[in-house]
């Protein structure tokens, strides 16, 4: 390939120009990196140091996201890249990467929430369209609604707006190019105020 | 606590999850006795900085060799350059020279008030840079002007 990961190019810490005494071995290989994209997933297989395998996406479009207050996850769309803190190219070619932060479906954690707690999440929009069937209204047993009744539920005000308008915001704690995956948690508390402002003040 | 944010990611305690339901202690901090004897600063438990790579605060570990010398530089962000002096034999002339070599330490937020001239250990650790591979643990500083005292070098 041509890309080495050797030091022996590099100067010494005094600052002395190394002699190139060896050529560049195999065990110093580097590979061309992925630049995991959005859209239909498309992974490669790369044959690794020790016979093992690497899955080296080259396109996906969805991924498993943790909520981590409620300690659940679910598979959900990618919607889009958001943030990137290395660089804005990556952000506005749609680059997946680990540390991005993306918007994903909210879908699968509202209908997860309301089944549980059987409340609605994103209460502005759901107004709209009045008392429907959703999961936070179906039948259930009177033992289960006891249960469910006990359940406390409570969301803070930026992830409900969130759920309104149906897309969440998640970071990406998984490396798409070494595993073929791009999973993450859905951001709260600090660090999504935090990254909060760093999209609006972009804007 | 919001002095720490400065960089363009979010800055956090890997080993921590700071959403739990049903809330927290105040100040969720993580750290870790370095092993070995050595006593974990105050400064760390109590901190409220962020460091990747300080020994007491994130997964870095202590293991190999432990050195001493003096602080020669503290000019880089949050590392230094630690001056180890020794003496090399002449065979010929039965005499010894001086010598010495520079070791380049990641100095944690944890220690305050490093100077050059002080007396630090440092521990060696997994590459945290091109050239860094040790991380300070102890800190003594040097009493300003002392009478005449023999110091090892």
């Amino acid at each position: 390939m041509g890309i080495s990961r050797d030091s022996r190019h590099k100067r010494s810490h005094t600052g002395a120009k190394r002699a190139q005494y060896r050529k560049k071995r195999k065990f110093e290989l580097g590979r061309q990196a992925a630049n995991t994209k959005l859209g239909a997933k498309r992974i490669h297989e790369v044959r690794v140091r020790g016979g093992n395998k690497k899955f080296r996406a080259m396109r996906l479009e969805a991924g498993t996201y943790s909520w981590g207050s409620e300690a659940i996850s679910r598979s959900t769309r990618i919607v889009a890249v958001v943030y990137n803190a290395s660089n804005n190219e990556l952000v506005r070619t749609n680059t997946l990467v680990k540390g991005a932060i993306v918007q994903i479906d909210a879908t699968p954690f509202r209908q997860w929430y309301e089944n549980r707690y059987a409340k609605v999440l994103g209460k502005k929009r759901r107004q709209a369209g009045s008392e429907e069937k959703t999961d936070a209204n179906k039948p259930r047993s009177r033992h289960l609604a006891a249960k469910v009744a006990a359940r406390k539920g409570v969301v803070e005000p930026a992830l409900d707006s969130q759920f309104g308008s149906g897309r969440l915001y998640a970071i990406i704690t998984s490396r798409p190019g070494q595993s073929g995956r791009c999973d993450g948690y859905i951001l709260e508390g600090k660090e999504l105020d935090f990254y909060l402002r760093k999209i609006r003040n972009k804007k | 606590m919001f002095e720490q944010q400065n960089e363009r990611s979010y800055q956090k305690q890997e080993a921590v999850f700071l959403n739990a339901k049903g809330v927290t202690k105040k100040n969720n901090r993580w750290y870790k006795d370095v092993g070995l004897g050595f006593k974990t600063p105050a400064n760390a438990i109590e901190g409220t900085y962020i460091d990747r790579k300080c020994p007491f605060t994130s997964n870095v570990s202590i293991r190999g060799r432990i050195l001493t010398g003096t602080v020669h530089s503290t000019k880089m962000t949050n590392t230094i350059i630690v001056r180890r002096e020794y003496l090399h034999y002449i065979p010929k002339y039965q005499r010894y020279e001086k010598r010495h070599k520079n070791v380049a330490a990641h100095l944690s937020p944890a220690f305050v008030g490093v100077e050059a001239g002080d007396l630090v250990t440092i521990g060696q650790c997994r590459p945290l840079s091109k050239t860094v591979r040790f991380n300070v643990l102890k800190h003594q500083k040097t009493a300003k002007k002392t009478a005449k005292q023999f110091q090892k070098f």
